[in-house]
């Protein structure tokens, strides 16, 4: 029993400063990791529709299971839908801007694991990435890829990326809509 | 709720297959498949150990850390819970079903250090799953581990007997035809289900 | 055990992936770019040093029945510690790793080398172990980053070499690479699961080849000496 006793405190000590240790870290580092996520989702925001701010405004998630959140820029210039899907390799996270015509601003990839040199492609600041998130401004819901008759060039060799991301672009569009 | 359980188990078993897309758990995979009964014993005490894991560390996390605001203390909690649990189940298999713990015998050890039983513990806290998701997301990935590490072994037992260059005996030829399969299983990437 | 045996030994031969054969998940894995490669490579290099030398510090007062799970706490501590600070200063790191870096926990070479290693020696000998397998860890994960991303996509240095602005090394992953051969020409299947499985088990074939070989050049010399030896004497 001694000897359970003993080993049951020398493990209770040495987690007991791992976790010691660990929140010493988590208070050093978390304003910052909190701050370059805010960056990030207002980096987004802005690259799809330039605004002062933006306001979270309520939707039906039951219609739209994709949609994460719908933020009306507070310049009036239109919304920021917030939308995660299946990509070829996991989740993707996409800022749509839609503007009052019901038209698409810009689109920006918040998150993604897609595949690289690929599918990541969407989300590089390369040429390519650039070029391809560039044919979205301006479409609308009907939005479609070039092999299905609709004007979006898929990236070469991610035809699953591209095809989930102009789905998800005339979701954030439809979404828009149904608010009126 | 019945659609995205779908979809979450076609996802884990074909779609992302642990092994095959998510290259979690490769060791064990390739260190337990060179006879099809391993292969399957390893395989049911995956299944079995990552759906408790995830309905445990689904409670853990949702009730403990999250509510403490301690989630820096994901991955410890986690990695403390799994072992613990392997070693529950150990000593409670051989109690009380000899038959199973004989069959899977040394391979319940391994599990603790099977990176599927800990990649699917973190995805559901970043998928953001509920109880039910996670369970079946666990579930279904122990599920599509199984079927990828019964095949590969059905594969490895012929290759055993092919001729190859004397220096890719081993874990070479193993990779090379692991990498083979991983291309049948390509065909399912990207497949969605129509929620 | 001198240093340079234990160089020798973490990078060519007892190296840990490709002799132990140890570690692969998140070599397959994550191995696309050369930027990914050599940031998983430091982390693990990193986090095995300080548990080597931490569990080599407190080897004499732990229980035996329990070490395992006391090196896994130790270990689940550094993995969190450096996960958190790629969050805060490498985010763009953090989020190509992904699920990866808190899967370093598991990862079976640091849990192996403190089992192997760091139990039975003192500091020293432990710190070095840590820095020359992490080095041969490293070395292997360039290795297979710039075979697939060469022969994937036709780049070098994708993420960490910016040439766009200037030839600068960039620490945010948004550099491009530098461009050896235009992208559509490269098999792009190199990049996806199945270029990761190849590329790894043709780099242990070569290993192995070239092992063997040197192993047969010693044993001829040793030959060839001990016939000249014989000679001699005769």
């Amino acid at each position: 029993m001694n000897k359970i006793l003993k080993l049951t405190l020398v493990l209770f000590l040495v987690c007991a400063i791992a976790a010691g240790a660990l929140g010493v870290v988590n208070e050093l580092t978390y304003r910052r990791i909190d701050a370059q996520q805010q960056a990030k989702t207002v980096e987004a925001f802005s690259a799809v529709m330039k605004a002062d701010g933006y306001e979270e405004v309520g939707f039906d998630s039951a219609a739209f299971p994709t949609v994460n959140s719908v933020n009306h820029a507070t310049n009036d210039a239109g919304y920021v839908v917030t939308s995660t899907f299946s990509g070829a390799q996991g989740n993707i996270t996409l800022a749509v801007g839609v503007d009052n015509d019901y038209k698409c601003t810009g689109i920006s990839v918040i998150e993604h694991s897609e595949t690289s040199g690929l599918g990541a492609n969407a989300a590089s600041t390369g040429e390519v990435g650039v070029k391809f998130r560039a044919q979205f401004v301006g479409e609308d819901e009907n939005i479609a890829l070039s092999k299905s008759g609709g004007s979006i060039d898929a990236l070469t060799g991610a035809t699953i990326t591209s095809r989930a991301i102009t789905g998800a672009v005339a979701e954030s569009i439809r979404v828009v809509k149904s608010l009126g | 709720m019945l659609s995205s359980i779908i979809t979450i188990s076609l996802g884990a078993i074909l779609i992302n297959n642990f092994i095959f897309s998510q290259f979690l758990g490769c060791c064990p995979f390739l260190g337990c498949s060179n006879k099809v009964d391993t292969a399957v014993g390893m395989g049911l005490a995956v299944v079995f150990v990552m759906g408790l894991a995830s309905a445990i560390c689904w409670v853990i996390n949702e009730y403990i850390l999250v509510a403490l605001g301690l989630e820096f203390l994901q991955t410890l909690a986690f990695i403390l819970v799994i072992a613990a649990l392997v070693q529950f189940v150990e000593m409670f298999l051989k109690k009380s079903v000899p038959s199973l713990y004989s069959a899977l015998g040394i391979y319940l050890p391994l599990i603790t250090t099977n990176c599927a039983v800990l990649g699917v513990v973190l995805l559901n806290v970043q998928n953001k799953y509920n109880f039910i998701e996670s369970l079946v997301y666990g579930v279904t990935g122990g599920l599509g581990f199984m079927l990828a590490i019964v095949l590969f072994a059905s594969v490895r037992e012929r290759v055993e007997f092919a001729d190859y260059p004397e220096c890719f005996q081993g874990f070479a030829i193993c990779l090379v035809s692991a990498a083979l399969v991983a291309l049948a299983f390509m065909g399912f990437s990207g497949m969605s289900i129509p929620v | 055990m001198n240093i340079k045996k234990q160089f020798k030994e973490g990078l060519i031969t007892n190296n840990p992936v490709l002799v132990q054969q140890i570690g692969m998940c998140a070599t397959m894995a994550i191995t696309t770019t050369l930027f990914n490669g050599i940031g998983m490579g430091l982390s693990v290099l990193i986090i095995l040093t300080c548990c080597n030398v931490v569990i080599s510090a407190i080897r004499k007062i732990i229980p035996d029945e329990i070490r395992l799970a006391i090196f896994v706490v130790v270990i689940a501590t550094f993995v969190t510690i450096v996960d958190l600070l790629l969050q805060a200063f490498v985010p763009a790191l953090s989020e190509a790793l992904g699920v990866f870096i808190p899967l370093i926990v598991v990862n079976c070479i640091i849990i192996g080398r403190a089992e192997a290693f760091c139990q039975k020696m003192p500091i020293g000998p432990s710190f070095f172990d840590g820095v020359f397998q992490g080095l041969g860890y490293t070395c292997v994960l360039i290795i297979m980053c710039v075979v697939r991303e060469l022969l994937g996509a036709g780049r070098f240095g994708g993420g960490l070499i910016d040439v766009a602005n200037g030839f600068r090394l960039t620490l945010d992953g948004t550099g491009g690479g530098i461009q050896i051969f235009p992208e559509t020409y490269g098999a792009s299947i190199l990049s996806l699961p199945f270029g990761g499985f190849l590329t790894l088990g043709c780099l242990m074939a070569v290993m192995q080849y070239a092992l063997k070989k040197s192993a047969k050049k010693k044993e001829a010399a040793e030959k060839a000496a001990a016939e000249i030896e014989k000679e001699v004497e005769e």
